[in-house]
C-alpha cells in the first residue's frame, strides 16, 4: 500500500509538471552549490596546502619583528652573526641552520671572446651555505653545490636564461656579478636548480635566482656589517633552520628563542630594543593558511546552506499551496477510506521525492559545476600570482558530501513537507469536502 | 446484530459556530433495513447532508447512538472510522469528486488502495466495475475528458469498489440534466436490486418514485409518512 501511495504521489507530481520542476530547481541549486563549494573549495585549499606541504615540514625562519601569539617577521635589520649561526647549529633539536644574506645586484655580465652580454638590473642574489638546499628542499638539476669561500654560484633556470633562451648559461660558465655598490665579482656557475613548483618560506621572501656562498660575495658587502665602527662583523637579517624531525619543531623553536633572548647571543646585542626575535615555522604557516582557508570555506558553505534553506522553503511553500488547492480531493480520499496516515504519507512522499531528486540532480550538477570552476581556475592560475603561480588544482571530490547532499535533500524534503502534510492529514473530512 | 443496517437513536449534532451553538440534527431516531432505498428530502439547511455525513462515518454524533452495520461509530478511533468508511460505505457526491490527476480506472481502484491488496487485483476489479457502468473504453481517460454523466458513473463504480453494503448519494443528479440523471438513477436502482442499501438525498420530487421509503427533514428533525 505504501508503494501505491508513493506512486500516487509521483502521478500527482507528474500532473503538476511545471510546479514540480520549479520547486526542484530550488533544491537543485541549493544542493549543487553545496557540492560546488565543498568540492571546488576543498580542491583549492588542498592545492594550496599541498603547495606548502612539499616544502620541508621541519623548516623555520628566524628573524626579528613582533612576537606573541601571531608572530610577524618585519625583517631587514642585520642582527645575526656567524657566531649565532654556530651556536644555533649546536642546539639539540636543530638539525641544520643556514644564514641568509641579501646581495642586491646591478647586473649580470658574460664575456665570450669579444662578445659581451649584460642582464637588466634587479636580480637579487642570496648568500648562504650549502645547507640551504636541504632546508628549502631544493634540488640541483645539474652540477654541484658551491663550496664556501670559492667564487662559485648556483643559479635558477630563469637566471640561466637571463641573456635569452637561445643563449642559456651552462654549468662551468663564468659570469660577472656587479653588486649595487658597483663592485664586480667573478663567479663560476657550478649548479643549476631544478624548477620547484612549490611555495615555501623562501618563495614567500622572493624567488631564489642566484645562490652564492657568503664568502666572498656577502662578507665584503658593506650592507652586511653590524656592530660599532671599532668592531664591525658580518651579520644577517634572517636565518633558516630545520628541526631534527617533525616532532621536535616546537622544541627547536623554543631552544632557538631561548638562546637568542639570552645575553649570550650576539643578535640580542645588535637587535633594536623595540623588536622581538621571531621564529616562524612551516607548521605555523600551514596552520595559519588552514585557518584562513577554513574561514573562507565556512563563509561560502554558509551561503550554500542558505540557498539550501531557500530550496526547503520553496518546497514547503509549494506543498502548502498544493494541500490547500487539493483540499476537496483530500476530503474525498478520506470519504472513500483514506486514513490520516495515508494522507500524511501522500504529501510527505511528494516533498521527499522532490528533495531526493533535487539532491541527486544537485549532486550531478554540482559535480560538473565544480569541474568547470576548477578548470577555470586552472586556466587562470597564472594570473593568481605569488605562491600560486605554478602547478594545477587537482579536482578532488569529497564523497561524503555527495552522501550528505542526498541525505540533506531527502531530509529537507521531509522537513519541508511535514507541516503541509500534517495540515492535510488533520483536515476534517466534512469541512474538506465542502471546500470550493 | 440488529435487523437494521443503520440504527440511529436520539442522534443530536450540534455545530459550534463561534459562541453560538447550532443544532443541525435534533434527537433523530431512524432505522433502516438492509436493502432499503431511502429518499431523504427537505429544504436547504434542514440537515440532510449532516445526517449523511454521520451515517457515512465522516462525522461523529454530539450525542445519541449511531450503529452502522453493527459498528457503534461513537466509540471507535479515527482510524477505525476510516476503515469502516472504506469497507461499508460507498459515497456518491453531487460534484462527482473524482481525483483529477488519476485515470478513470485508477479513480475506481482508489478505495481499494487504502485497504491493501495487489495492484493487479485492484485493476482487474476496477475494470470489471468500469464495464458495469458501461465505460470500458474510458479506462485511461482523466475526469476532465469525461462528461458529467460519465464522471458520475465512474464515481458510482468507485463507490462500489470495496463492495460496501451502504451507498450514500447526496444529490447525485444535482449537477446533471434530467435525462442523464435518470440514467444515474437507473444504475442506483439496479444496485438496490442487487441488495445494496441506498440513501439518496434529493430535491427532485420526481426521484421519489425510485425509493421505497421517503424521509422528510425539517430543521434537523425527521418525519416519515408511510
Ligand atoms: N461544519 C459546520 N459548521 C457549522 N455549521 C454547519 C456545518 N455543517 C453544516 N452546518 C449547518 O448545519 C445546517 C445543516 O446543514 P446541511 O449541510 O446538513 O444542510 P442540507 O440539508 O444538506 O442543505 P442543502 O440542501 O443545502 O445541502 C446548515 O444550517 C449548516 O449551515
Ligand atoms: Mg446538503
Amino acid at each position: 500500500m505504501i508503494k501505491d501511495i508513493f506512486v500516487m504521489g509521483l502521478e500527482a507530481m507528474k500532473s503538476y509538471k511545471i510546479r514540480t520542476f520549479l520547486t526542484l530547481i530550488g533544491v537543485i541549486i541549493g544542493v549543487a552549490s553545496v557540492i560546488m563549494v565543498t568540492t571546488a573549495g576543498g580542491s583549492v585549499s588542498s592545492f594550496i596546502a599541498d603547495q606548502w606541504n612539499v616544502f620541508n615540514p621541519t623548516g623555520m625562519v628566524i628573524g626579528t619583528g613582533t612576537g606573541g601569539a601571531t608572530p610577524q617577521l618585519s625583517i631587514r635589520s642585520v642582527v645575526f652573526t656567524t657566531n649565532d649561526v654556530e651556536k644555533i647549529q649546536n642546539l639539540p633539536s636543530v638539525k641544520t641552520v643556514a644564514p641568509l644574506g641579501v646581495v642586491p645586484l646591478n647586473k649580470i655580465l658574460k664575456r665570450d671572446g669579444f662578445l659581451k652580454w649584460e642582464s637588466r638590473p634587479g636580480e637579487i642574489m642570496y648568500a648562504s651555505t650549502p645547507a640551504l638546499l636541504e632546508i628549502l628542499n631544493l634540488n640541483l638539476e645539474e652540477g654541484t653545490m658551491f663550496e664556501e669561500g670559492k667564487n662559485e654560484v648556483v643559479i635558477s633556470k630563469n637566471v640561466a636564461e637571463v641573456f635569452g633562451k637561445d643563449k642559456p648559461l651552462h654549468v662551468g660558465d663564468t659570469i660577472y656579478l656587479r653588486r649595487v655598490d658597483s663592485k664586480t665579482l667573478e663567479a663560476k656557475v657550478v649548479g643549476i636548480l631544478k624548477e620547484s613548483s612549490t611555495a615555501n618560506m623562501f618563495n614567500a621572501l622572493s624567488t631564489p635566482g642566484i645562490i652564492c656562498p657568503t664568502k666572498p660575495y656577502y662578507s665584503s658587502y658593506f650592507g652586511s656589517n653590524v656592530g660599532t665602527i671599532l668592531k664591525r662583523v658580518v651579520g644577517y637579517t634572517v636565518l633558516l633552520a630545520e628541526a631534527t624531525d617533525t616532532k621536535h619543531v616546537q622544541d627547536a623553536q623554543d631552544q632557538i628563542l631561548k638562546y637568542l633572548d639570552s645575553g649570550g647571543s650576539d643578535a640580542n646585542q645588535y637587535k633594536d630594543q623595540n623588536s622581538d626575535f621571531v621564529v616562524i615555522t612551516q607548521q605555523y604557516i600551514l596552520v595559519r593558511i588552514e585557518q584562513v582557508l577554513s574561514v573562507i570555506r565556512t563563509y561560502i558553505t554558509a551561503i550554500a546552506l542558505i540557498s539550501l534553506l531557500i530550496g526547503a522553503i520553496g518546497i514547503a511553500n509549494i506543498m502548502f499551496a498544493t494541500v490547500t488547492e487539493r483540499t476537496r480531493e483530500i476530503g474525498t480520499m478520506m470519504a472513500i477510506g483514506a486514513k490520516r496516515r495515508d494522507i500524511l504519507q501522500l504529501f510527505l512522499y511528494q516533498s521527499t521525492i522532490i528533495g531526493l531528486l533535487g539532491g541527486l540532480f544537485g549532486c550531478m550538477i554540482g559535480a560538473s559545476g565544480s569541474w568547470f570552476v576548477v578548470d577555470l581556475l586552472n586556466k587562470n592560475i597564472q594570473n593568481l600570482g605569488g605562491a600560486l603561480s605554478t602547478g594545477t588544482i587537482q579536482l578532488t571530490y569529497a564523497p561524503e558530501w555527495f552522501l550528505i547532499a542526498s541525505v540533506v535533500g531527502i531530509l529537507i524534503g521531509v522537513a519541508a513537507g511535514v507541516l503541509p502534510a500534517r495540515k492535510a492529514a488533520k483536515m476534517d473530512p466534512v469541512v474538506a469536502l465542502r471546500y470550493e | 446484530m440488529s435487523e437494521y443496517v443503520i440504527d440511529i437513536d436520539s442522534l443530536t449534532k450540534i455545530y459550534q459556530t463561534g459562541k453560538t451553538d447550532f443544532k443541525a440534527l435534533n434527537t433523530v431516531t431512524l432505522k433502516i433495513r438492509k436493502g432499503d432505498f431511502v429518499a431523504i428530502m427537505g429544504p436547504s439547511g434542514s440537515g440532510k447532508s449532516t445526517l449523511m455525513n454521520i451515517i457515512g462515518c465522516l462525522d461523529r454524533p454530539t450525542s445519541g447512538t449511531v450503529i452502522i452495520d453493527g459498528e457503534n461509530i461513537s466509540i471507535v478511533s479515527d482510524n477505525e472510522l476510516a476503515e469502516i468508511r472504506g469497507r461499508k460505505i460507498g459515497f456518491i457526491f453531487q460534484k462527482f469528486n473524482l481525483i483529477p490527476t488519476m485515470t478513470a480506472l485508477k479513480n475506481i481502484a482508489l478505495p481499494m488502495v487504502f485497504l491493501g491488496g495487489t495492484t493487479a487485483d485492484r485493476d482487474r476489479r476496477a475494470a470489471e466495475l468500469l464495464g458495469k457502468v458501461g465505460l470500458t473504453n474510458w479506462a485511461t481517460h482523466r475526469p476532465s475528458e469525461l462528461s458529467g454523466g460519465q464522471q458520475q458513473r465512474i464515481a458510482i463504480a468507485r463507490a462500489l469498489s470495496n463492495n460496501p453494503s451502504i451507498i450514500l448519494a447526496d444529490e447525485p443528479t444535482g449537477n446533471l440534466d434530467t435525462k442523464t440523471g435518470e440514467q444515474i438513477m437507473g444504475l442506483l436502482v439496479a444496485l438496490n436490486k442487487e441488495g445494496k442499501t441506498i440513501l439518496l438525498v434529493t430535491h427532485a420530487i420526481a426521484l421519489k418514485r425510485f425509493a421505497n421509503r421517503v424521509i422528510n427533514m425539517l430543521d434537523g428533525e425527521v418525519s416519515e409518512k408511510s
